[in-house]
């Protein structure tokens, strides 16, 4: 008994082995006939026939048609064959940074459907990847070696993600006669690495002091200069608009509760109701750089030579962020202070509850309920470093080319397409100021519609803005890019939560971890 | 009845297999089969794995170099970086420790709550005097058939500084608002949070620490009763040496659950080890070594030393086990 059982057992088993076996091949007949059959039923039912005969006649029809169709249809690579012709293949890889939206996609789509009508050598194909496992898909792709010839956009933070995987298009610009002179040389410069020239800038983001002049009022301040060059009066005085002048304007704009600010006897730093400053969402990077310089900050050329360098002048930077909000005197919102809801859980100049901000154009995104609110804000230059010069910060997304890709040339022609015409319909979605100065006027009139309170002299300041970029970004390439820049982070959120930290202690050790990380291999 | 039941399932030897009856042979074939499609699964999916993650502990494998270009073997590199990781090894600091030492900073806290307060309620749910044991079990138990992470979200809002009603409830009670702790952002607070948090978990160890309880023979605590011992003598002379494997089995589990602490704060801190790096427990710095930071062969060094802590501290309380774990009919051991 139990034997039989067995023999049956095996006996199904190899039946279902088979039929598995073939199933595969008998797919695309399956899908094949029916279409055949719905035709013919179409047919027999006009001319209203005997049953029998319709049956018979539909399945004589069926299998004529069936047959036709085995015979005449192609496989699906032939018909990705015949769609493409010899036209070159270019792969948009699309994630790394925004560009996932529905809204976005729709666009971006039209821009690839665009872009293939106008020439036929090239066949753009777009590749949306979700952002969270976007990285994880491109490693994959590129391990697999099969990585998409455009990625993009993406800011500096994701490309450092895959240093060493982009290529030096120097030599595309120099056989395709692309005409740089439509960008700023420094922005040009601004993606030169050691990697070589590694895009071309598209979308910018620089920097400028956002500020609420109703509370300026309040305070009898003069608003932030708009030109670069320009001084500030305070106490009578025509100053230089620099960090001494921001620090000692954002204490008289930093109010308690009892409406002293915090250079007045009895400011209570407990019940503090408004800042005279914010670094909005800056990373420590980024609030050094404002502050202290752009710089390299690592030495050594390879694993096992890295140190890292961070620079006096970082450190001065993190001091004087630490002792805006720990310090006899604050003028920053700490971590806890600005986490709360009645700050913005951590959108403090969103919230009404700073005087000054200084952060990029994207921050434009995020300003509704400040809008909403009934408060306007304007736009001031970036202040200049104590050695009078000025450093601003443009954070930026551009498209890069794979260096693995097999087509360098077509690759750098979507790229060329993509940054100046594409970007006509791309910039707008992605909510981006354009790299290429006359076209500038098309995203302020938006940025006009939102906040039509906000003068042209402020717009302006961000075009002013475009000659002062970080180089090297404050997102600049570390070796073990991301756990070097997330110990960074780690740090200013230390010192962010943290009252009675052991700066000088805490700073030491960061260059060691930092040292330590940038020679894992 | 364990001798018996090892031999039971032993693969024999070739001459063991050769002295089998054919009965026994055919028994044990298809008793092979039937287990077969496990065996394939632990092998592929589990031993193989394992073996892999070993293997390439000793190599460089970077995914950016493609999967396709063999590895290189680097001996004990990884191992060798691993002892010199700051971010594992440094102790103290105002923030920014190592995550072993966050880990066992944290377990010192945790693991001790972790035991005792399940096995005090548990008491108390089986003191015969209790009125309505079966619901304050049920209530106690509640929160564990949450899930983890809806948890932590409705202790988030719970714990927020500013809007949730622990803080409020301080506030109101007269404790100023700089004092209040600002819990999950706080360094300090941040593991007497996670250790809160974590309260809602014991139901689980309440249960088996009650039915522990509930095998003591009553005839030991009429023979403690008889010779005028009180209730902490009882306690300490008959509960605890009776339910001591009970304790045991749940201070393993706690100290392997320990090492291998993760989610709570990968959720509540979106595993950045906010703030200022107090909460980058070892297993999620494992975690994002693999796959954040994509360094797959110093991810697999990591997991091995995991391992082998967790195996060492494992061993060690089994070697403890002898002097203060009490058997029933073995005797201490």
């Amino acid at each position: 008994m139990r034997k039989s059982i067995f023999v049956l057992l095996a006996i199904l088993l190899a039946a279902s082995m088979v039929l598995v076996a073939c199933g595969g091949g008998a797919e695309p007949a399956a899908t094949a006939v029916p279409a055949a059959e719905e035709a013919v039923q179409e047919e027999a039912a006009a001319v209203e026939p005997t049953a029998e005969a319709v049956v018979e006649e539909a399945e004589a029809a069926v299998e004529e048609v069936a047959e036709e169709v085995a015979a005449e249809e192609p496989t699906a690579e032939a018909v990705v064959e015949e769609a493409m012709g010899d036209k070159t293949q270019i792969r948009w890889f699309v994630g790394l940074g925004t560009g996932t939206n529905p809204e976005q996609v729709a666009i971006q789509e039209e821009v690839v459907a665009d872009f293939n009508a106008s020439q036929d050598q090239i066949e753009l194909v777009l590749e949306i990847v979700p952002y969270d496992s976007a990285r994880d898909t491109l490693a994959t792709q590129i391990a697999s070696g099969s990585g998409p010839d455009i990625i993009g956009p993406v800011g500096w933070g994701g490309s450092n993600a895959f240093y060493g995987q982009w290529l030096d298009i120097a030599p595309q610009i120099e056989s395709s006669g692309f005409d740089l002179s439509v960008f700023d040389p420094a922005l040009v410069e601004f993606y030169q690495t050691e990697e070589g020239q590694v895009g071309l800038p598209f979308a910018v983001f620089p920097g400028a002091m956002y500020f609420i002049p109703e509370m300026f009022d309040e305070a009898g301040l003069a608003y932030p200069p708009q030109n670069y060059g320009d001084q500030y009066e305070l106490n009578g005085e025509m100053v230089d608009w620099n960090w001494e002048t921001v620090t000692e304007v954002a204490k008289l704009l930093t109010v308690d509760v009892n409406g002293l600010n915090a250079t007045e006897d009895g400011f209570d730093r407990t019940q503090i109701v408004q800042v005279g400053y914010s670094p909005q969402w800056q990373h420590p990077n980024s609030t050094a750089t404002f502050y202290g310089g752009a710089a390299k900050i690592f030495e050594g050329d390879a694993p096992g030579s890295y140190e890292s360098a961070i620079p006096d002048s970082w450190k001065e930077a993190w001091a004087w962020w630490y002792d805006g909000m720990y310090g006899e005197q604050p003028f920053i919102a700490s971590g806890p202070l600005s986490g709360a809801p009645e700050f913005g859980n951590g959108n403090v100049f969103n919230a009404g509850k700073a005087a000054m901000g200084l952060t990029q154009t994207w921050y434009t995104c995020c300003l509704g309920e400040l809008r909403d609110a009934g408060v306007e804000f304007q736009m001031g230059i970036q202040p200049a470093m104590a050695d009078g010069t000025v450093q601003g910060r443009i954070d930026a997304d551009t498209f890069r080319v794979w260096k693995g890709t097999a087509n360098p040339e077509a690759a750098f022609a979507v790229l060329s397409y993509l940054i100046t015409d594409g970007g006509d319909k791309l910039l707008p979605i992605y909510g981006a100021m354009p790299a290429i100065a006359e076209k500038t006027d098309a995203f302020f009139e938006v940025k006009s519609a939102d906040y039509p309170f906000v003068t042209p002299e402020s717009w302006d300041v961000f075009v002013q803005g475009l000659a002062y970029p970080d180089t090297p970004s404050a997102e600049q390439y570390l070796p073990n890019w991301t756990e070097s820049f997330a110990r960074i982070q780690t740090f200013g959120d230390l010192l962010n939560n943290t009252e009675d930290v052991d700066f000088d202690a805490e700073f030491d050790k960061l260059q060691e971890d930092l040292t330590a990380i940038y020679n894992k291999q | 009845m364990f001798e018996e039941l090892n031999r039971g399932i032993s693969i024999p030897s070739p001459k063991a297999y050769r002295e089998m009856t054919p009965i026994k042979r055919r028994e044990m074939r298809e008793g092979l089969l039937y287990i077969s499609p496990w065996l394939v699964g632990f092998f592929l999916f589990t031993f193989l794995p394992i073996i892999a993650s070993l293997i390439f502990s000793f190599t460089n494998i970077s995914i950016m170099d493609g999967i396709l270009n063999a590895p290189e073997f680097v001996g004990l590199r990884n191992y060798i970086q691993l002892f010199n990781d700051p971010q594992i090894w440094t102790g103290g600091g105002s923030g920014t420790s190592g995550s072993l030492w966050i880990t066992i900073k944290f377990g010192l806290i945790a693991l001790p709550v972790g035991i005792l307060l399940p096995l005090g309620i548990a008491v108390l749910m089986n003191n015969p005097n209790l009125k309505g044991s079966m619901f304050f079990r049920s209530a106690f138990y509640m929160p564990y058939i949450i899930p983890f992470v809806a948890a932590i979200f409705l202790w988030g809002g719970m714990l927020n500084p500013e809007t949730g009603w622990i803080n409020r409830s301080l506030m109101a009670m007269g404790v100023p608002r700089s004092m209040v702790p600002n819990w999950a952002n706080d360094v300090v607070w941040v593991y007497p949070t996670y250790v809160i948090m974590g309260i809602w978990g014991i139901g689980n160890a309440m249960l088996i620490f009650i039915a522990g309880l509930q095998g003591v023979p009553t005839s030991l605590y009429d023979a403690a009763k008889v010779d005028g011992a009180n209730s902490w003598q009882t306690f300490r002379n008959v509960t605890f040496p009776m339910i001591s494997p009970v304790i045991f089995y749940n201070l393993v589990l706690g100290v392997v659950g320990l090492f291998q602490f993760f989610l709570v704060p990968l959720v509540v801190n979106n595993g950045t080890g906010r703030p200022g790096g107090a909460t980058m427990f070892y297993n999620l710095y494992l975690y994002k070594t693999f796959f954040t930071f994509q360094n797959m062969s110093y991810g697999a060094a990591m997991a091995w030393l995991l391992f082998v802590m967790i195996l060492v501290v494992t061993v060690f309380l089994f070697g403890t086990a002898k002097y203060w774990v009490y058997y029933a009919g073995e005797g201490r051991s």
